[in-house]
């Protein structure tokens, strides 16, 4: 073959290859629809029957859904794809393709954003409860509530109050219960992780034990914390990470909030929101018994060395992985207002551009079920969102850690729900918040300097 | 006398081909003046489509019936700007078919797909290769030229029955079975393969050599053709993916664009907002914002005492100005650390003794390695409870200590502290710069001729007096190479703060909040990017300004060997 030759014989072979590629998505069509439409000429014996297969046919159509979530770990990647596939083979007519999200370096809301703009987000994805509010006022959403309202077996009450809050907000009306943004994936609450070796070595009072007898409190919680932070220079008491979910513990717990009753302005100067601020501010600068404020304190603990890591229930594999010592979790100690913590969450949406709406609310619900939940709660990192037993008993059986109630306990004692910004910018909010509170809880800030300032910039982030 | 008959079945010359083909091009651009008028017509009275896109598309199909109408023109007066004109509209209208055919015939997407069916493929692919191996294995068949023959056909044979089944399992009949249906679903498919199909016959006809000597066409035409069309992947590419998206981007920043919404034109709201401030005087040094400054508006970006009397400057955006602030200390700080340096290691690494070049590698490593491990790698090492660097500073102190010599352990938190935050960071983009740095200098002083060190010596100038009097001004465009390239990296730091700062790139007490992460958070996490784009205007005119300075002490120094 000389070389004119060959250059022929390449070129056309490159450009029957483009033409392959022209039938990319005709070459994914998934076997299953193939033994389908088998399946279905060879039951059509009779002449109705066989009448009736175009129409059948149409209604056999396979529909691909995409769908993502932000799982944390190789293990929740491969549970998630697990349900994804136990899915594809019990919902009739949809094939599913399960898409991971997140990475190192890329942030899982800005791609998602970026796709949503691009027409090329998929057709199910989760997104933080923080969110709802900017993806729905958006039109990035779908609101579900007319396919929810012709679905008989489906009903807002099955799923926890404070997340179906949000989740049927109108904000052209400002009530809840009119439409339906998407169904809970999970719920988790905030405990403390306990080191029980270094609790042990420092004698003081097992917090699990005083948290029975109605005695952890905030002063309950400096005595353990200081006896721990005792045992050594590289010993910590306590530790947290540096985002609103910590702070706002204290703040809720001393009875204030981000944000006024009606969340449509800022609440960060009330008196007991600057309390709370204040005792975690004397956490950091006077008892100094804490891993400084803004370190990872992840890293630490699973080094063995703190005492109490407050973090939510996604912790819990990270901890069983890399924790070399014995280690439990309670509840977070009651405030001078009582019990409190946060009902964290997200839920399940659908593209509001979704070519197969129908097919994609049959999936947020396939995903939702107990039985769904219960599998990935068996994974031990999520607290299943339906208010189901069988759901809850799963994720009870998962341990360590013991005390796997905690969580629970968290949920029934005047949890704070996370929610959106229907009223303003979540983002916005945050991002003048963060950097000021910080400003406090590392000593560089009065209260009364954060008092004075923090609302005036805040309260621009609410729409005017 | 013979007399010449005209046989009626005579094939046509080439010079009636050529002709045809001029009748051909004439009417093809008459018809594209047309096209091109009525494109940009409909395309003006679009209701749901946005300005910009409008002005885009109006100016291009004007354009194309601009530039049609002229080729049509000279065409006709036979001069080669008409060919010339004909071939670069055909050839243009020709990729923009192709593409536009591909991307109707889904070619884009199923490339994806063709990849997970590419493997199924890669077997009779290999074959291929054998058979065109074989196929060239004839020379050990020497003198047995009917061997040869059997070994070329057989060889050929297996390669494109290998090619057949190779299209067949990597999905041929997928492919093919979608064209048809294609054209079928929609009129565009058809629209843009016959265009494709009209505009590549036009290039084609066009460029044969009898129409060119229609047209007179001398070799100073045929080498400029040749040449721009070998420019131009790299000139469209310029223009479609650089040019085009900044000439955007600066109409974008005049909208309120969202990314999800149609942009609406608000002249130059966002500039007045990042640039809006004001400037109050205080009744006293600790006077309280609130009481002088519009708090709906401006937060407190800055305070000062001068001759006496206090002032307050607000600012509509204080994170910007912060983000500045930031940007301009990182590089003040971060351009020095990589250059300084990098001009000394260069020295070091320029010397012959062996082994340097296992050092020149070593040092260029961390430019090579990715910004996202190193800052990872960094993240652990700045760890203020368990990092490496707080361990080293501990073990050194506790010699201090047991020598007699009491110093307290600073436990420095690295990342965690507005103070300490940037310079981390800092310490981190210099130390992967210097590398990059040190090559660039180092060809710098292998180009500085040897005779002068000679003469240096011979003028009994120490080593340090070379370096003063005769490296470092000979090294001067060098520098201004690399403290130019530097600032220019340094003004736009953003994946190394992005990694890592971890959750919170913009760093405690937005202390490494810089402009291009500021326009980030804007741009893609708030989608405010019109408001961004504006950003991104104000940081280029920023750099061009930095560059601009750095040519003119450039000039007015104009230190080289040449010169």
């Amino acid at each position: 073959m000389n070389l004119k030759r060959f250059w022929l014989f390449l070129i056309a072979l490159l450009a029957m290859a483009l033409l392959v590629a022209c039938g990319g998505d005709a070459a994914e069509e998934p076997a299953d629809e193939a033994a389908d439409t088998a399946d279905t000429t060879e039951a059509a014996d009779t002449t109705e029957e066989v009448a009736e297969e175009p129409a059948a046919e149409e209604e056999m159509a396979e529909v691909q859904l995409r769908w993502r979530t932000r799982p944390d770990n190789q293990a929740e990647i491969d549970v998630y794809q697990s349900v994804s596939n136990d899915l594809d083979a019990s919902l009739d007519n949809i094939t599913l393709v399960y898409e991971p999200g997140g990475s190192e370096s890329s942030s899982y809301q800005d791609v998602l954003k970026t796709e949503l703009a691009a027409g090329t987000a998929p057709d199910v994805f989760w997104i933080p409860g923080t969110d709802i509010a900017d993806f729905a006022t958006r039109g990035l959403i779908l609101d579900m509530r007319d396919l929810a309202d012709a679905t008989d077996s489906y009903s807002d009450a099955d799923f926890y109050p404070g997340p179906m809050f949000h989740l049927t907000f109108n904000p052209e009306t400002g009530n809840t219960g009119e439409t339906l943004w998407g169904l809970p994936r999970d719920v988790s609450t905030f405990a403390l992780y306990l080191n029980l070796d270094l609790l042990a070595e420092s004698g003081a009072p097992d917090p699990r034990e005083l948290a029975a007898n109605g005695e952890w409190n905030w002063d309950s919680f400096i005595e353990v914390a200081t006896a721990i932070n005792a045992l050594g220079d590289d010993i910590y008491g306590y530790g947290q990470n540096a985002w609103w979910g910590p702070y706002g513990y204290w703040i809720n717990a001393a009875g204030g909030s981000f944000y006024n009753d009606d969340r449509t302005a800022c609440g960060l100067d009330t008196a007991e929101a600057l309390a709370g601020l204040e005792f975690e501010q004397r956490i950091y600068q006077e008892f100094n018994v804490a891993v400084p404020y803004g370190e990872d304190s992840e890293p630490p603990f699973l080094a063995g060395k703190v005492g109490m890591f407050q973090n939510g229930r996604w912790a819990t594999p990270g901890a069983r992985a890399s924790a070399n010592f014995n280690w439990d979790v309670v509840e977070l100690p009651d405030g001078p207002a009582g019990p409190s913590n946060w009902l964290f969450w997200g839920a399940y949406v659908v593209n509001a551009n979704t070519e197969h709406p129908e097919e994609a609310w049959a999936l947020v619900q396939a995903l939702t079920t107990a039985d769904t939940q219960g599998k990935i709660a068996e994974l031990g990192a999520n607290v299943p969102s339906r208010v189901s037993q069988d759901a809850l008993d799963a994720f009870l059986t998962f341990s360590p850690p013991a005390n796997n109630q905690a969580f629970l306990n968290g949920l029934a004692r005047n949890p704070a729900t996370e929610g959106p910004l229907w009223a303003g910018s979540w983002p916005e909010f945050d991002a003048v918040m963060g950097p000021a509170v910080t400003a406090v809880l590392n000593g560089e800030t009065s209260i009364d300097d954060f008092a004075a300032t923090i609302c005036n910039e805040a309260n621009r982030t609410f729409n005017q | 006398m013979t007399t010449a008959t005209v046989d009626p079945q005579k094939a046509p010359s080439s010079e009636d081909r050529a002709a045809l083909w001029l009748r051909l091009a004439t009417i093809w651009h008459a018809f594209l003046v047309v096209a091109g008028l009525a494109g940009a017509f409909i395309v003006w009275q679009g209701a749901d489509t946005a300005v910009w896109q409008k002005a885009v598309f109006g100016v291009l199909l004007l354009g194309l019936a601009g530039v049609s109408g002229t080729a049509v023109f000279h065409i006709n007066q036979r001069r080669s700007r008409g060919r010339n004109l004909s071939l670069a509209v055909n050839y243009l209208g020709f990729l923009f078919a192709l593409v536009g055919s591909m991307h109707q015939l889904n070619m884009f997407v199923g490339l994806d797909s063709l990849a997970d069916t590419f493997a199924r493929g890669l077997p009779f692919l290999a074959l291929i290769f054998v058979g065109l191996w074989l196929g060239s294995q004839t020379e050990r068949f020497e003198g047995d030229l009917i061997r040869q023959q059997q070994v070329r056909q057989v060889g050929r044979a297996i390669a494109i029955l290998a090619g057949i089944i190779f299209l067949f399992a990597v999905g041929l009949l997928d492919g093919l079975a979608t064209v048809p249906s294609a054209l079928l679903e929609g009129w565009e498919t058809a629209v843009f393969l016959s265009a494709t199909v009209f505009f590549g016959l036009m290039v084609w006809g066009m460029w044969q050599q009898p129409v060119a000597d229609i047209f007179r066409a001398t070799n100073a035409d045929s080498e400029m053709l040749n040449g721009y069309l070998f420019l131009s992947p790299n000139l469209l590419g310029f223009l479609i993916f650089f040019a085009g998206p900044l000439i955007l981007s600066l109409y974008v920043s005049f909208t309120d664009s969202d990314a999800f919404s149609t942009p609406n034109f608000i002249g130059l709201e966002n500039y007045a907002e990042i640039f809006n401030l004001d400037l109050e005087p205080l009744a006293s040094a600790d006077q309280l914002a609130s009481e002088v400054l519009d708090v709906t508006q401006y937060d407190e970006l800055n305070r000062f005492t001068i001759f006496g009397q206090s002032y307050i400057i607000g600012a509509q955006d204080r994170l910007f100005w912060t983000a500045l602030g930031n940007t301009l200390q990182f590089v003040l700080l971060a351009v020095p650390l990589s250059v300084i340096p990098a001009l000394f290691l260069a020295n070091l690494l320029n010397s012959k003794v062996p082994g340097m070049r296992f050092f020149r590698a070593i040092y260029f490593l961390p430019s090579v390695a990715a910004v996202v491990g190193i800052a990872l790698v960094w993240q652990w090492l700045y760890n203020a409870t368990i990092g490496y660097i707080n361990y080293g500073i501990t073990l050194v102190i506790d010699l201090f200590n047991t020598i007699g010599l009491p110093l307290t352990d600073p436990q420095i938190r690295w990342l965690s502290e507005g103070n300490t935050a940037l310079l981390a960071v800092i310490i981190m983009a210099a130390w992967q710069w210097i590398g990059f740095n040190t090559v660039l200098f180092l060809a710098g002083l292998q180009n500085i001729p040897r005779a002068l060190y000679e003469a240096a010596t011979v003028d009994g100038a120490t080593p340090r007096q070379q370096f003063w009097k005769v490296t470092l001004p000979l090294l001067g465009p060098t520098t201004f190479f690399v403290v130019t390239t530097t600032v220019i990296q340094a003004m736009q730091v953003f994946e190394q703060v992005f990694i890592i700062m971890g959750t919170n790139p913009a760093g405690p007490s937005n202390s490494t909040l810089t402009i291009v992460l500021y326009l980030y958070q804007k741009g893609f996490q708030r989608f405010e990017q019109g408001y961004a784009s504006a950003i991104a205007w104000v940081l280029f005119l920023l750099i061009f300004a930095a560059t601009l300075v750095q040519f003119q002490r450039q000039r007015t120094s104009g230190s080289s060997y040449e010169s």
